[in-house]
């Protein structure tokens, strides 16, 4: 349980301590790609829960929305139309929708253990 | 398989972390924008521009220097060394100078005699403005009461006492030698202080400063105290 904490707490310091600065041109991308990694996550998050999880969907997913995304970004920046809202909206919307699924599935959880303690 | 997906999961978490930290990193830390004016960059160019020609009057010196050896190596490269020794012991404060410069006289105000008021010594913060002052506009050589200013001369309160070298200075009046490059140079020095607010600060504590008109010829005594050196080393030969 704890692993996956002790990952992002190493991952954060090591881009803290590193200092790594990107230039404000490419900012757009590592938003949206932040933005697609994050959806992915709870993505892989609300499967695991409806045990529907399957390691090859989910790194694949990850990587390739954030690829998709950036590259999205990217094509939009040359045709002159704003195609990163379109990722941005598209990976909120679900961002939203699984977290509530997740919001769902743990209070259920908890209800039942509640019901089993009582 | 359990373990699997956690393993899997710190992962992605981890460049999850990675890539957020480095976004923060990014909005945080914006590249500074040069704000400047046209008048503080022509500022800044002009004070590059100065310190370009002392450079490169410094190449010079020490090119005079080296021929000045190459044509001496062959009759007595002992006198060579002996003439930079001498040059350094001047800049260094350990000759007596005499030259071009001028005189200050630090007095106790008329309107502190006037009223009464005991007249106390110079404060070291005062002493060290006018000297900055000093500094600022080409006084090369000093000597507050007959005491010179070397690059490491204290000046600070001990007991009550202000004092210069670690020797007390008199309580007004003394006097400020100044000696300069040039007449020129003493001539520029003197409407400078004539000009600066430097005098102000003097009446605030009930002194006058009285400054001299600039003399061809005015010696400053040499600093006759052992130089302590506790910090720089001799570099291994070949560094």
């Amino acid at each position: 349980m704890w692993l996956p904490l002790l990952g992002l707490i190493l991952g954060i310091s090591l881009g803290l301590l590193t200092d790594i600065q990107i230039p404000s041109v490419y900012e757009n991308y590592l938003s949206i790609a932040v933005l697609a990694a994050l959806d992915t996550l709870f993505g892989g998050i609300r499967a695991q829960l409806q045990h529907v999880y399957d390691d090859k969907v989910f790194v694949s997913g990850f990587f390739f929305n954030i690829a998709l995304a950036a590259g999205l970004a990217f094509l939009g920046v040359h045709l002159g139309v704003d195609l990163y809202l379109a990722a941005i909206f598209a990976f909120g919307v679900r961002l939203f929708q699984n977290i509530a699924v997740i919001r769902r599935m743990l209070l259920t959880k908890w209800t039942e253990r509640k019901g089993t303690i009582d | 398989m359990k373990q699997g997906v956690y393993v899997r999961f710190t992962f992605i978490l981890l460049i999850v972390g990675f890539m957020v930290a480095v976004q923060y990193n990014t909005v945080q830390k914006p590249e500074s924008r040069d704000t400047r004016d046209i008048w503080e960059i022509r500022q800044e160019l002009s004070a590059e521009k100065q310190l370009h020609s002392e450079l490169l009057s410094d190449i010079r010196e020490v090119n005079e220097t080296i021929t000045k050896y190459e044509n001496l190596q062959s009759e007595s490269p002992a006198q060579a060394l002996n003439e930079t020794l001498e040059t350094l012991r001047e800049k260094a404060g350990l000759t007596i100078v005499t030259g071009p410069g001028l005189e200050l006289v630090i007095e106790p105000s008329l309107e502190g005699i006037a009223l009464g008021e005991t007249i106390s010594g110079i404060s070291p913060d005062l002493l060290v403005r006018l000297l900055n002052e000093i500094n600022r506009f080409n006084g090369h050589d000093v000597s507050i009461d007959g005491k010179r200013i070397i690059h490491s001369s204290p000046i600070r309160d001990i007991n009550g006492q202000t004092t210069v070298n670690s020797l007390n200075v008199r309580t007004p009046p003394f006097k400020i030698r100044i000696g300069t490059e040039t007449m020129e140079d003493a001539e520029k020095l003197y409407n400078h202080l004539q000009s600066s607010m430097i005098a102000d600060d003097f009446f605030i504590d009930n002194l006058t400063l009285t400054i001299e008109e600039p003399k061809d010829q005015i010696s400053i005594p040499a600093y006759d105290q052992p130089i302590e050196n506790n910090y720089l080393k001799n570099t291994s030969k070949g560094d």
